[in-house]
């Protein structure tokens, strides 16, 4: 083909728009070699058709430009990347240590903590029966000595007339004491001196009156004490006597059962 | 923008044969648009377009010193490389299972591509160019450039013969250069 019946062929504007066939490209750079100025005509024709394409740009994501160049320059970041995890792991570590050996402190100290609170609750216990006890005791004696306060009382009482009843040939070592009072009437027993009571038997005091038995009321020895104690007034006594009755006393006195005696 | 570089053809081929990676960013930020464009003319699917798009530059950096200046421009040979791989993607077996479920996702989206065509000219202002090409002749440069259509397979597309396709290429080719001079 001559310059001017290429041009006519159209084909170096195939060419510029990349649409030649294979057997058309060859024909094309065949001629630009034989006519060198046919280049600056399909540099214009190129220059167009960019310039046209570049008027129609489609701005892409910018996520496109960051992962092209991620995937062909960034060999230095993918390293770091890389890295960091490990670090982070490292880091990760001394965070469960921590709490671990923190946890094993508060377990150590909960065990410690229960075997002092077993230890002083015991401690407490005995303490606690040790101090019954002892306010047991204290106020046993403290009973005692009130009784015996009392005893004294009616003993020294300025009104008190002691009578001695003498042991009957039934139980010749026994012995009793009766405080009169003669001012209010009032009839006391002491039977510190009396043998200890069979079981199911009571000591009675009896008052003759008129050459009768009265009773004076039962003598209250169940307690193992054998304090002076509050009996039935008299008015007027001719004798008094002490006999064993069964529990809860009698009407009249079983006359062989008399300990006691004492005429006025 | 606080740094606007221009290369010239020769200078931007030449850092880039040296693997200069700042040319590669001028290169990408100057023509990716472009690109875009013509990719998203055959596949309207925005995601499978951008990945697309970053293959393409990763093979016109691979691949650059496979480009001859005295062949023709830089930018024709990364329009031929990225339209083939958008034509190979297209006939890949894998797409074409995905466009049958797609179908109607990209009757949508092609509508929206056809708008955004409109913002583009206002970035450049080149509008003087669309009064000056009629919608047929845009319509065959496209086909052939951005589509990769032989004037043949236009002729048969847009049901004219083929000598018509080749006047209205011609035209249109014609009315771009003269674009240049003013």
């Amino acid at each position: 083909m001559t310059k001017e019946e290429f041009i006519l062929s159209g084909l170096l504007e195939l060419y510029a728009m990349g649409i030649s066939s294979p057997e058309e490209t060859q024909v094309v750079h065949e001629h630009l070699d034989r006519f060198p100025e046919l280049e600056q005509d399909l540099k214009e024709t190129e220059i167009a058709l960019e310039n046209y394409a570049l008027s129609n740009s489609t701005k892409p994501s910018s996520s496109v430009k960051e992962k092209l160049f991620n995937q062909l320059f960034s060999g230095n970041e993918n390293k770091q990347v890389n890295e960091a995890p490990v670090v982070s792991m490292n880091k990760k570590y001394p965070i469960p240590l921590f709490y671990k050996s923190i946890a094993a402190a508060v377990f150590i100290l909960l065990i410690g903590s229960m075997v002092l609170n077993y230890t002083y609750f015991n401690k407490y216990h005995k303490a606690q029966n040790a101090l019954d006890v002892a306010q047991q005791q204290l106020q046993q004696k403290e009973e005692s000595n009130e009784a015996m306060s009392h005893d004294l009382e009616v003993v020294t009482n300025k009104y008190a007339m002691p009578v001695v009843l003498n042991g009957t040939p039934n139980s010749p070592d026994a012995l009793a004491k009766i405080f009169w009072m003669k001012n209010t009437g009032q009839v006391y027993v002491d039977p510190t001196n009396l043998p200890k009571v069979p079981s199911g038997m009571q000591y009675q005091l009896w008052g003759i009156v008129d050459g009768k038995p009265v009773s004076g009321g039962m003598i209250e020895t169940s307690k193992g004490i054998y304090h002076i104690q509050k009996m039935n007034s008299f008015g007027k006594v001719d004798a008094f006597a002490i006999t064993l009755e069964k529990a809860g006393g009698s009407p009249t006195p079983t006359m062989d059962q008399m300990i006691v005696s004492a005429k006025m | 923008m606080p740094e606007t570089i221009k290369y010239s053809e020769d200078e931007l081929v030449q850092l880039l044969q040296s693997g200069d990676q700042t040319a590669f960013e001028y290169l990408y930020d100057h023509y990716s648009g472009a690109l875009n464009t013509v990719i998203l003319k055959l596949i309207s699917d925005q995601q499978l377009a951008e990945d697309i798009l970053q293959e393409a530059f990763v093979k016109i950096w691979n691949n650059f010193s496979a480009y001859d200046p005295t062949k023709g421009r830089l930018f024709t040979w990364m329009l031929n490389i990225t339209r083939n791989l958008t034509i190979d993607t297209l006939r890949s077996k894998s797409f074409k299972k995905q466009a049958k479920i797609q179908d109607t996702e990209n009757a949508v989206s092609y509508t929206s591509n056809n708008i955004n065509e409109n913002d583009k000219f206002d970035a450049l202002d080149i509008r003087k160019q669309t009064m000056l090409l009629k919608e047929d002749q845009k319509r065959v440069i496209e086909l052939a450039y951005f589509e990769g259509l032989t004037q043949e397979e236009i002729s048969k597309a847009l049901g004219i013969p083929l000598g018509t396709v080749k006047t209205r290429m011609r035209t249109a080719i014609s009315v771009l250069k003269k674009l240049l001079q003013t």
